[in-house]
Order: C-alpha cells, then structure tokens, then sequence
C-alpha cells in the first residue's frame, strides 16, 4: 500500500537506499576531516547527507534535519565542484521549505530581497547562450512556424514567452527569404516586464525594417496565468502560430492539489510544515484515487520514459489556458517544456527527480563553462537554483516549476483537442547540426513520436512538440 | 539560428538599459508597439464582429467568385444594363416600363446574412467564420485572393480594391519621411519610431564599434576554457558573419543559419590544423584502425610477445592503446592492460611535468604523427622513433581530447581547477544509486568479469562492443579519475575501431574531431546515432550504467590502498591523468601480463 510507505515515498529509487547506508565517514566524524575528501567520495557523501536531510525534512524532524543541513554546509559550495553546488542549492531550498512553516520568519528574512529584472534577463540571457536546449527549441519552432505558415499572406505569432528576440530575428530572416515573399507579420508579445517586451520591440522592428517586412509587434504585460484573451486580438483571416517556451507548467499550480494530499502520508511527508492548512481541507475520495495513481505514476528510473500507466491531474487553469488558444484554430502551436518529473506529489519524489534532472544540468554547465565564471554562478543561482527552491520548497498555488514528461504534455494537449504535428525531418536536421555545433558529445536529442526530446548523455531535458487543433 | 542569436543576444543583455533610457527621452510617449514599413498593415482600432462567432442564426451565403466580383450583378434584360443593387434594376425597369417591384422596408429585424468566401484554402470559407457583411467579403476577397490591379504610379505599391489604392494615392509622395540613415518612410509614426532607434543605435555603435558587446566576448572568452571551448567559439565566429549577410543581402534562410556553422567547423578545423591536425589524424587512424578491436578482444595471453616487444621502450606507454600500426603487433591489447597497469598500481609521478610534457607534444605532434602514418603504410612497424613520436603523440592527443581543460589551461586559467573536475554529478548520482541498490561486490565483480568475458566473443558485433568495452574501461576509470570525455574517446576508440566503419575520426577525438566530421556525416543519421550509442558514458541506459557502476565500485574498492597512496599527493584532481601519461612511469614497465594479472585479482 502506497501510503504505508512513509514519507520515504519512492523506495523503488535505489538513491532511497543510498541514504540509509553507513558511509566511510560516518555522520559523527569530525568536520576537518570531512574538508580533506577526495571530491568522489565527497559528492557520495553529500548525495548520502542530502537525502538523510530530506527525509527529516519531510517527516518533520527538524532537529535531524537541521543537523544534517549542518554537516552539508561544511562540504556544500556554491562555487566548488559539481555536486558541491548541487548540494549548496537544494540545501538552501530544504531549509527554505523548514522556514515555511514559520511564515513571519520566513517572509522576514526575505523581505528585503529585491530582484533585478536586468539580472534575470541576463541569467536566461546566458543559459540561452551556453547551453543548446534553447537554441534547439527555437530552431525547431520556427521551422515548424515556416511550414504551417507555408504560403500565408497574414501572420500572425504569439510568443508566450517574449523575453528572446534572437527567435524571431531569425524568423523574420527566414521568411523574407520565402519564395511566396514575406507575409504581413504581427507578433504578440506576453511578458510580465514591460522592459523585456520594449527591447524585444525594438529590436524586431529595427530588423524587420532592414528585411523590408511588414511588421508589427504588439506587447501584452501581463502574467500568463492573468492573460486576457481578447488583448490577442487574434483577427479574422490570419493564420496563427503559438509559441510556448517553458511556460505551460507554471499553469498545473493549484491549490487544489492540497485535496488529495491528505492522507497521513501526505501530511507527514511532503506536508509536514504545511500541516494547518493541509488539515483544513476535506479529504474526498477523488484525492485519494488520484493519490493512488499518483503513487503508479512515479518512475524509479530517471532515464526510463516509463511504462508505467500515466495517469493526469487535471488542471483547471491549464485546461482552460489550452481551450482558449483551441477557440483561436491556431495552424500550430509549438510547446517546448522541461522535460522532468518534477510535478510529484511528495517532496521526496520531487527531490530525487529534481536531484537527477539539475545534476544533469549541473554537469552541462560544468562543462561548458569554467568554475569561476560569474556567469554560470548566476545562471545557477538565479535559474537553477530558485527552480530547485520552488520545486522544493513550495507547495500549492506558489510551486510554479511543474515540469512533466512530455507523454503527459502529449496526454494534455490531446484532451485540450489538439493534434499533433510532427517535426519536420529538416528541422531536426538543423537542430541536430546546431547540437553538433557545440562540439561536445554530451548533446543528444531524439525523436519521439514526432517530438523531440534534447539529453544530456541520456538524460533527456527539455522536450519541443508542435500541435494544431484537431477538427 | 545559433549564429543570428548570438549576435543578437549578447548585444540585447548589454544594451538594454542604455536603450530604455534612449526610449524614455526620446520617445516617451510611443507605444512600444510600432509598426513599421507597412503602409497596408491592418489596423486594428475597429474590432469587427469576430470571425470565429458569426451569430449563429444567420443564413450562411456562398458566392461563386463570379457573382461575388461582378460589378453589377444585377442586368437589365432589355439594354443589358448592370446595376449594383437590385434596388436600382427595379427603377431601372420603371423606364422600360417593365413590371417593377420595390422591396418595402419591413419593419421586422431582416434576417442576418453572413458571407463565405469562395475560395476553398481560406478559413472564412468555413461557415464557423463568415463574414458579416457583402462588401467585406468583397474586398476580403479581392485583396485576399485577387489580383492587384491598381498601381500607385508613384510608388509602384499595387493594390487589388480600388478604394485602397485611392486612399494610398492621395497620401503618397505627399508625406515623405527621411531618416539620416537614408531609410525613407511614408507614415510619420515608423518615422518617429525608427528615429527613435535609430539615434539610440548609432550612439551605442560609437561606444561599441565592431558586432561583439562586452557581455558576449567576457561569456565566450570564459566559454574557451572548458570541454566545448572550440564551439563556443564557433559561437564568435558567427554572429558577424550572420550579421554581415543580414545586412547586405536580406536574406538568409534557417538552413544558411544552421549552415554557417559548417564555415565555422570549417575554421575551427583550421584552428586545429595547426595545433593538432586533427583529419589527418582521424584518417589515418581510420585506415590503420581496422584490425584493433580484433586485437583488442584476443585474450591477454596472446601477446606476450607483443607486450614485450612494446614494453621495450617504457617511455612508450601509450602506444599499445593507440598505436594500431600493423596488423601483426597486437599492441592493442597490450595496449588496454598498460592502460589498466599504472592505473591500479598508481606509481606516480611529477604532475605538472608531464603535463607540459604533453602539453608540448601536442604542439609538435602533427609531424611526428604523419612520420608515423608513412612509417605505418610502409610497414615499418617497429622502428623505435617511430614509436617513440607515436607514444608521445598519442599520449598529448589522448590528452588534448580527453583533458582538454588543460589545453585551455595554458591560455591562462588554472589548470588545477580545469583538471580537477572530477566524476559528473549524474555519474555520482548513479554511483549513488548503484551502492544502494547492490549490496554485495561479488555481484558486481562478475559483471565486470561477464563484461570482459563477453567482449572477446562478440569481435563482430560492434554494437554489443560498444556497450560492453566502455562498461569494463569505464569501471577503470570510474572509480577514480572520471574524466568523462576522457573514457569516452577510449571508449569510442575501442568501439569504434571493433565497428571498422568511419566514424572512429569522430569517435577517436571527441568533439573536436566531430565537429569536422559532422560536415560529411550530417546526413548519415545512422552513423552518428550509431555514434552516440556507442559513447554512452555516465547517463546510459540501465545496464550499461550498471555495468559501470558495478564496476567502477569493484575497482575503487580494490584499489582502496591506492587511493590513500594518491590522498598524499597535493593536486588531488591530477594524479590519474598523470599517472597515465607519464613516460618514467615505472609501472608502465612491467609486463602486461602481470598487470592483468593485477586484474586476475579481480577474480
């Protein structure tokens, strides 16, 4: 029975068995010998203490918890090796999940956080640089655009995720080199930084300009959770393309997901801090049977694309999101998504998926670029990082980085009544030769049922699916 | 793609503040949306009724495309006359005094009419999204799907609704904005806001001069130090050369974006040439490769005499690895115990001389190595200079694609910390996993020795080498040193050379080999998949992670003196490497059959 297996909630993961073994330095040994670790044996130790102080975390023993978030800390590093800073963030995402049960304390301590919205632009500025997966996506979507859009006179883009001019920059060069000419084409912009879609703007029409292409851009400052549909203003006898660039799973966050988290699992587990408010909401049958499936839903192995039987949790917002843009017949609709499970129920779920996945990433960045860089240190800290925070840390309508696998995007968008359009063989040509161009064998990408998903090693990330609407 | 971002992209981070402010002062009360150079872009004050919800009660009219461009529907059957309302046919009649009937106004709601258009491709041909009146469909259709036949004969714009030209017409020439730059504009708005732009642009290409911004040079030149250090600077190379093209020409298409990087591969290669000369290695090897895996795979037994012969000359460590000169040396074979030897017995060695030592035949090396390719073709096999250049060659070139930090090292970063990367995340999670979920070394023992045992009885079958020879190597060096790259040219080597076919340029060099190679391969998705199979390191699927695991933790367990021996040293991350290039490794002298039979302890 699911639920009789305690907040440890996914012994099926060998990693499971791995905090519960003794190793070489056991717990107790003094701290200066933990610093002279060989950087091996110091990751496994650290994988070893991460997952022990999980586990406290998520029974709610916080003076074990804490003792363990002690011992990480002194081998933990945000700018050390791999796992060093792996360590360093989830640590700091376990103790943010602790400081949520006080919520004075924790709102004290960050209330004078500020963030910069240059920072964040260039934080995703260079993750759109140094690693491919972006860059994949883009190359994907747009020849996926070209070719819905083949013969089109009026179109009409709405990008839910304006931040990257560079996408459609190289759009706009595509198309005015279509043998039909350029069509008229309009370009609506979500973003929630008016100086995100003033930049993008500019940067369009100036090129647009220079191609000679008809061109208008049309900002929409708004959360995409709060978008109005009519400020699309999608117009009679244009065709429509949607872009979705890592947006989609901000839209399953719901606070109705505390409803089927009620069982003593539940409450002791992942909501062990969250205990009020978890025990004020009624415990109906529908959660426990989604609980069940959730529990099936899990896979064990990182890599596998599971067999298991898939099972959804509906979300109303998504589902309504994904109705509405059915209601504007767009010719396509491309969705690129992370492409982990990082949506499960318990936070020991969560954290062994989330542990697998940003290691993956991690490593990429590891090597890509040196150590110092101050800009994979803020790539980390600033992406990375506060991903791996709200996946850990948070919980209901604020746990926004619900990544899921693309067969259940597939599941999704099915039931929204869209059909798949499969990739082209000529852009995964091109993305394949832009993967290549980064000269390091690490990238892969595959095709899956007319998807592509893009791996580090064999760890697939990032997923990319283009959709129509099925008549 | 990659190039057009490029460029974009880092100029974007950098300017962004620079340009608000610009916008603020100049432009402060334009709209960020601007629309530009199209004078007949739709506006969109006026919402029409939406398309997609025509009242549903209205009577659905389909027009051929005749009627529906014909002037005058309506003709006078007496003088042929057309009228464009029937309304004006009836008082027409009057004249001919032809019965004649005028519709009375009725004072009930007419009924709803809305209109297809006739043209089967549009999607207001679909019921779901007439239009709601017979002039709109008209002009929809005419400038839809009609052919333009009004010309402005000033500005040669063409228009298919006279109406349109009319009003292009009277505007035309008339308002006429010029930008410093030369661009000409028609409406005052683009003018305005390309002014905008356009003086924010020129301020900032003073401040920047040429195409790369700071942010883009500080990223790449970081970029460069690391593993893909070469593709990222494949990154430089092309914006500019997007950019260029982009502005001269106006036009380049998805596949000339990919594309440029093949110019790039092109000069990386070329950036090779002179360090390594690296096709010319990756053919040579190519042909000189066939028989290795065959060598591989014979037993250690086997070569006895090879092994000897080759341990000759102790400053030819390598060579047994990556020397496939002559099909009568079984070298390789040696080779992969040699390999194993210094290794497991971890004789050390002065790190940062034999980096530089390596460091140094990796700049000399691309004489020697053809030395040697002619040596090899002639048959020469065991002349010792050869063998020397060869041993040195192949040991700065396992060293170059494997440890490539430390080629980057030299151009000013600390070598340490390039080298010091140690066993990726993943793999230590996978190790992780491993130790949970296997209990006992026993097991894993005879999966490495299923993995040896396997791997001479499958010669033929590439695909099964390629996951069982990385599962054993990889457990080697697993354990301890963990260079990922670093296993996997070896790996690959192996693999590859077993599989005869021509990715082994590929394979044998990592990435940089491959980014040559992907020029004449890209088609062959076959290949590189094959490819990709074969260099499953860390992530792979799950037996081969097992495998190495499995086997990676046998051997850290058995070298368990070792690595206190190597706790001694100062620069942790270094010694393996080290170990295995050196050339006074004394280790490196001792047979191979002992040395595997340092591995028999395995068993």
């Amino acid at each position: 029975m699911f639920q009789d297996e305690g907040s440890s909630s996914a012994p099926s993961s060998p990693l499971q068995f791995f905090s519960t073994m003794s190793l070489s330095p056991s717990l107790g040994s003094p701290y200066p010998w933990l610093k002279e670790l060989k950087s091996e044996e110091r990751g496994l130790y650290l994988i070893h203490l991460l997952l022990t102080c999980a586990n406290h975390v998520a029974t709610g023993s916080l003076e074990n918890a804490n003792a363990a978030l002690e011992q990480i800390s002194q081998l933990a590093s945000a700018d050390g090796d791999t796992m060093q800073r792996i360590a360093a963030y989830f640590t700091e995402a376990l103790a943010d999940r602790i400081l949520k049960a006080w919520p004075g304390l924790h709102t004290a301590l960050n209330s004078t956080k500020i963030s910069l919205v240059s920072e964040e632009i260039l934080v995703r500025k260079v993750f759109f640089e140094m690693l491919p997966f972006l860059k994949v996506a883009v190359v994907l979507t747009n020849q996926a655009i070209m070719e819905a859009m083949e013969g089109e006179k009026m179109v009409h883009i709405i990008d839910l995720n304006a931040a990257e001019p560079a996408q459609w920059i190289a759009l706009l060069q595509v198309l005015s080199a279509r043998p039909e000419g350029p069509p008229h084409l309009r370009i609506t912009g979500v973003h929630q930084q008016k100086d995100v879609l003033d930049q993008m703007a500019h940067r369009l029409t100036e090129v647009a300009e220079k191609l000679d292409i008809p061109f208008q851009f049309c900002p929409i400052v708004s959360k995409l959770e709060n978008l109005d549909m009519d400020k699309l203003r999608v117009k009679t006898g244009e065709a429509l393309a949607v872009s979705s660039v890592l947006q989609l799973h901000s839209l399953l966050a719901s606070d109705d997901e505390l409803l089927k988290r009620k069982s003593p699992l539940a409450s002791k587990g992942s909501n062990g801090n969250h205990l009020p408010r978890a025990l004020q909401m009624s415990q109906g049958t529908l959660g426990e049977l989604l609980e069940k499936e959730m529990g099936n839903r899990y896979s064990p192995s990182p890599d596998s694309t599971s067999s298991s039987p898939l099972s959804l949790t509906p979300s109303a917002k998504l589902d309504s999101f994904l109705n509405a843009f059915w209601d504007l017949t767009p010719k396509v609709m491309v969705i690129t998504e992370q492409d982990s499970n990082h949506n499960g129920s318990t936070l020991m779920e969560r954290l062994l998926e989330a542990l697998y996945s940003y290691a993956t990433l991690f490593d990429c960045l590891e090597s890509t670029m040196p150590r110092t860089s101050l800009e994979r240190l803020k790539v980390e800290k600033m992406l990375f990082g506060e991903e791996i925070k709200n996946i850990i840390a948070c919980e209901g309508s604020e746990r926004i980085e619900r990544h899921e696998k693309l067969e259940k995007w597939i599941q999704r968008l099915d039931l929204a009544g869209f059909g798949n359009v499969p990739l082209s063989y000529y852009g995964m040509l091109q993305a394949k030769r832009m993967l290549q161009g980064y000269g390091c064998n690490g990238y892969r990408m595959r095709e899956e049922n007319g998807c592509v998903l893009v791996s580090w090693q064999d760890r697939p990330l990032f997923s990319v699916s283009a959709w129509r609407c099925r008549k | 793609m990659a190039a057009s971002s490029s460029s974009g992209a880092p100029l974007f981070g950098i300017r962004e503040e620079d340009q608000n402010q610009q916008m603020r002062q100049q432009h402060s009360s334009a709209t960020p949306t601007s629309s530009t150079a199209a004078p007949a872009a739709p506006t969109q004050k006026k919402r029409r009724n939406q398309p997609g919800t025509p009242n549903p009660e209205a009577e659905v009219i389909a027009l051929s495309p005749k009627t529906l461009m014909a002037t005058n529907r309506f003709i006078c059957e007496v003088c042929n006359k057309g009228f464009q309302r029937e309304q004006n046919l009836q008082l027409h009649r009057r004249g001919h005094n032809l019965p004649w009937k005028l519709k009375q106004k009725t004072t009930k709601e007419p009924k709803r009419k809305v209109y297809l258009c006739p043209e089967p491709t549009c999607v207001h041909h679909d019921p779901s999204r007439a239009l709601g009146d017979l002039t709109g469909i008209k002009k929809h259709y005419s400038r839809k799907h009609g052919e333009k036949k009004w010309k402005c004969e000033k500005c040669s714009k063409r228009y298919a609704v006279q109406s349109d030209w009319k009003a292009h017409s009277k505007t035309c020439g008339t308002r006429e904005y010029r930008c410093d730059c030369g661009t000409l504009f028609s409406r005052r708005d683009s003018f305005i806001t390309h002014r905008a732009f356009c003086d924010a642009l020129a301020q900032e290409s003073a401040r920047h001069p040429p195409s790369l911004s700071t942010i883009g040079s500080s990223l790449y030149g970081g970029g460069s130090l690391s593993n893909t250090g070469l593709g990222l600077s494949h990154q430089v190379v092309g914006p500019p050369h997007q950019l260029s093209s982009l502005d001269h020409n106006n036009q380049s298409s998805l596949l000339r974006l990919g594309g440029s990087s093949g110019a790039d591969a092109a000069a990386r290669t070329g950036q090779f040439d002179h360090l390594l000369s690296s096709p010319s290695m990756g053919s040579s090897f190519r042909s000189a490769q066939s028989s290795a895996a065959s060598f591989f795979m014979t037993g250690a037994s086997d070569h006895d005499q090879s092994n000897q012969q080759q341990y000759h000359d102790q400053d030819k460590s390598f060579h047994g690895l990556m020397q496939f000169q002559s099909p009568h040396q079984h070298h390789s074979g040696g080779g992969a115990n040699i390999f194993n030897l210094p290794f497991l017995s971890n004789s050390t060695t002065n790190n940062t001389n034999s980096y530089s030592a390596n460091n140094n035949n990796l700049l000399i090396s691309p004489d020697h190595f053809n030395t040697n390719a002619n040596g090899s073709t002639t048959g020469g096999g065991s002349d010792v200079s050869n063998n020397l250049f060869t041993g040195h060659l192949m040991g700065g070139g396992n060293n170059m694609s494997s440890g490539v930090p430390s080629l980057y090292s030299n151009n000013g970063n600390s070598q340490q910390q390039a080298m010091s990367s140690h066993m990726s995340a993943t793999a230590l999670l996978q190790k992780a996993a491993q130790m949970g979920s296997t209990t006992s070394n026993n097991t894993t023992t005879a999966s490495l020795l299923r993995s040896f045992g396997s791997s001479s009885s499958t010669t033929t079958r590439p695909d099964r080498l390629g996951t069982l020879v990385p599962s054993s190597l990889g457990g080697m060096f697993g354990s301890d040193q963990t260079d990922q790259s670093h296993l996997q040219d070896l790996m690959d080597s192996f693999a590859s050379g077993g599989g005869g076919s021509s990715i082994f340029g590929n394979a044998a060099f990592g990435g940089y080999d491959a980014s040559a190679n992907r020029a004449i391969n890209m088609e062959d998705t076959k290949l590189q998949q094959q490819n990709l199979g074969l260099s499953n390191i860390g992530g792979g699927s799950d037996r081969l992670t097992r495998d190495f695991l499995g086997v990676g933790q046998v051997v850290r367990s058995m070298s368990g003196g070792f690595s206190h021996q190597r706790s001694e040293q100062q620069h942790g991350g270094m010694e393996m490497m080290s170990s295995l290039d050196s050339k006074s490794n004394a280790a490196a002298a001792v047979p191979s059959t002992q040395s595997f039979g340092g591995g028999g302890n395995f068993q």
